[in-house]
């Protein structure tokens, strides 16, 4: 599985030119600084610095680029934590235990968890990824539209442990968002929905509308509220808070570790990524708790489930990108431009003839990786301060910047109207109990649901039987089924377990 | 919003509920006369009708016996916070819509001093300084790192 000859080329190449080592930490504080910035994606951070690397050599302008991927993974969860805007679509399960951590006064802790988890996480993706990278290769290529189909629908099917209070409201949410984002023109080439409005052919701008449901939506609510934290003595920023984070994160491998796994696995399949495995991830975690019902009021284990997987889902990217030349996603589709830009050409060839380069992108990712950590302390230190501004300030100013945010994606008016429209819809849905991030989850995969069964129909000819035919798919279906049935299962015993509890009190 | 004989009926929830409703079917409609053909309605229109049977199972919902247990559940909002949520919903589509026809200085400006006020500042030296201030900061800050030009009035 490893190459030992490549492996110390690799060493060798790291350790005789200072030129690869020098751009990491510029690269990860741009990724972090970007990353918070509502609105600036992780591939807009680095679509923007692409163009310099023209002037480096290969292995410098890969790992500059890499180390931006680094930082902004981590700093989509500064803003998810601290404001309930994920800055990337990848930290939305964070803002679910995150943010209510924030207004409860653990704003350092939520930080130093996110911060631990995403470097344990990235860590450990890396370390997977030197070890898999050939079979993960194997098995994405075997990945049809069915199977594809099929781990969209174990995304939606997410929305049961979203669902707040009321299932039908949960599920209403749910499947109100899968139509939403279904409008536009579909994969068949027949427009729907679109009001004659032309911007509307592409689809509802995905990241201006779950801005509008998950943030603003949130501050239009906090405006008769003084501060985000309302008791003062909580809202101080304090290092040895934020490092008992770290220590609680630590404490919790288990989660870690599957949140890693999950994160490698759902993040190497092109199209699905970080957006659905910090979700995956998130209801495993709040599946398997003892204290289940905690999640979504400031559990901590949420939190790092959610970090795990979105910072692991760039090893499992980059694996399928090296591997296969198949860009999973905007980052690493910007990592092939920066191939192409140095003429070469990425995919199996490119790994059978330079596993040391291979070997050496990888390495510098752990020490990346590391770095993060201490940059990050830093940088979650000063973000902190986000809780001692009166909201009076913090909400006027933080609606504009997501408004420039969301103008900011494509340079049109598209962006600041679907957030309003959306931000409208999310304070009332919010205010009558619907869980928000259920539509934000349909908005961001119905999509991906819809072309997936279409291309799935169109290559079944309609037949039911076609299933049969994919195991692969039947092996998701089942691991779907079973996921449900224990969820089902594990809910049954924890209400049998606080019915006897709550009996024994009284 | 409360009823003398104790039937309670959220009018806001109904209201959200026919406007999740009246899209829904504009949707599916706009879906069918676009074509029947199974490749334009295969997720459409499954979805729509689940959708609408979804919206009836929730109606029920939107009536309840009032007890004393749901009366004190919720911190009561007074008609004058919802008057504010109201107005900072209208100042915030107003800056939406706003920021091609007069630039995004103006409108950015406008917005902060009215939202500021609504929010509670009521020192109008510092409501129309920190909206100055923090318009030229982000106009300059995003102007540098966005690849779009903001259309501008003043700066």
């Amino acid at each position: 599985m490893i190459d030992f000859g490549a492996l110390d080329a690799a060493f060798a190449l790291l350790s005789s030119s200072w030129t690869a080592w020098v751009f990491v930490l510029p690269g990860l504080i741009i990724g972090l600084f970007f990353g918070a910035m509502p609105g600036i994606s992780i591939t807009m951070a680095m679509a923007i610095f692409l163009p310099m690397t023209l002037y480096m050599d290969f292995l410098p302008a890969i790992i500059f680029l890499t180390a931006i991927y680094t930082g902004a993974g981590f700093g989509g969860s500064v803003p998810a934590v601290l404001m309930n805007i994920p800055g990337t679509s990848s930290a939305l399960a964070t803002t679910f235990d995150g943010y209510p951590m924030a207004r409860q006064g653990r704003h350092n802790e939520a930080l130093g968890l996110a911060l631990t988890a995403s470097v344990l996480g990235c860590l450990a993706s890396y370390i997977l990824l030197l070890v898999l990278i050939a079979p993960v290769s194997h098995v994405v290529l075997k990945m049809g539209p069915l199977e594809l189909f099929v781990i969209a629908v174990w995304g939606l099917l997410l929305l049961g442990s979203l669902s707040g209070n009321s299932l039908p409201r949960g599920l209403l949410a749910g499947v109100f968002g899968v139509l939403l984002g279904t409008i536009g023109m579909n994969t068949a080439g027949f427009i729907r929905g679109t009001m004659g409005v032309p911007w509307l052919l592409d689809g509802i701008p995905t990241i201006p509308a779950m801005m509008g449901l998950l943030a603003a939506s949130q501050l239009l609510g906090l405006i008769n509220t003084s501060y985000l934290i309302e008791d003062e003595g909580l809202r101080k920023i304090s290092m040895p808070k934020i490092l008992s984070g770290v220590k609680m994160a630590v404490k919790e491998p288990k989660i870690i570790i599957r949140g890693t796994l999950i994160g490698v696995i759902v993040g190497s399949i092109p199209g699905v990524g970080s957006s659905i495995s910090n979700l995956l991830s998130y209801s495993e975690a709040q599946r398997t708790s003892d204290d289940g019902e905690s999640f979504g009021k400031g559990n901590p284990k949420g939190v790092i489930a959610a970090e795990a997987a979105n910072s692991s889902s760039e090893g499992g990217a980059m694996a399928t990108m090296l591997a296969l030349g198949i860009p999973g996603g905007g980052a690493t589709a910007i990592l092939l431009a920066a191939f192409a830009m140095h003429n070469i050409v990425g995919g199996p060839s490119f790994i059978a003839q330079n596993k040391d380069i291979v070997y050496a992108i990888i390495f510098s990712n752990f020490a990346q990786a590391m770095l993060l950590f201490f940059v990050g302390l830093g940088f979650v230190y000063l973000a902190g301060y986000v809780v001692r501004v009166p909201l009076r300030f913090l909400i006027p100013s933080v609606l504009v910047v997501s408004v420039f945010g969301s103008y900011a994606i494509d340079g049109s008016a598209s962006g600041p109207i679907t957030l309003a429209v959306f931000s409208v819809l999310g304070w009332a849905m919010v205010r009558y109990d619907y869980p928000v991030a259920a539509t934000v989850v349909g908005l961001l995969l119905g999509r991906l649901l819809e072309g997936n069964l279409l291309r799935s129909y169109q290559v079944s000819g309609g037949k039911l039987s076609y299933a049969l035919e994919r195991p692969g798919a039947l092996f998701i279906l089942a691991l779907l089924v079973l996921s449900i049935v224990l969820s089902v299962i594990s809910r049954a015993r924890k209400k049998r377990r606080l019915s006897v509890r709550d009996a024994a009190e009284s | 919003m409360t009823r003398p004989q104790g039937l309670r009926i959220s009018f806001g929830h109904l209201a959200l509920l026919a406007v999740i409703c009246i899209a829904v079917i504009a949707y599916l409609l706009d879906a069918r006369a676009t074509s029947l053909k199974p490749n334009n309605l295969l997720l459409v229109q499954p979805a729509a009708l689940l959708a609408l049977v979804l919206i009836a199972m929730v109606i029920p919902q939107c009536f309840r016996r009032a007890s004393p247990d749901t009366e004190t559940d919720k911190p009561k909002e007074t008609w004058g916070d919802l008057a504010k949520v109201g107005a900072l919903i209208a100042a915030f589509i107003s800056l939406a819509l706003m920021l091609d026809v007069v630039g995004f200085d103006l409108a950015t400006f406008g917005f902060m001093v009215v939202a500021l006020f609504l929010c509670g500042e009521r020192n109008w030296l510092l409501n129309l300084g920190y909206s100055a201030v923090f318009t030229v900061l982000l106009i300059y800050g995003y102007g540098a790192i966005i690849p779009f030009p903001f259309p501008l009035t003043v700066l």
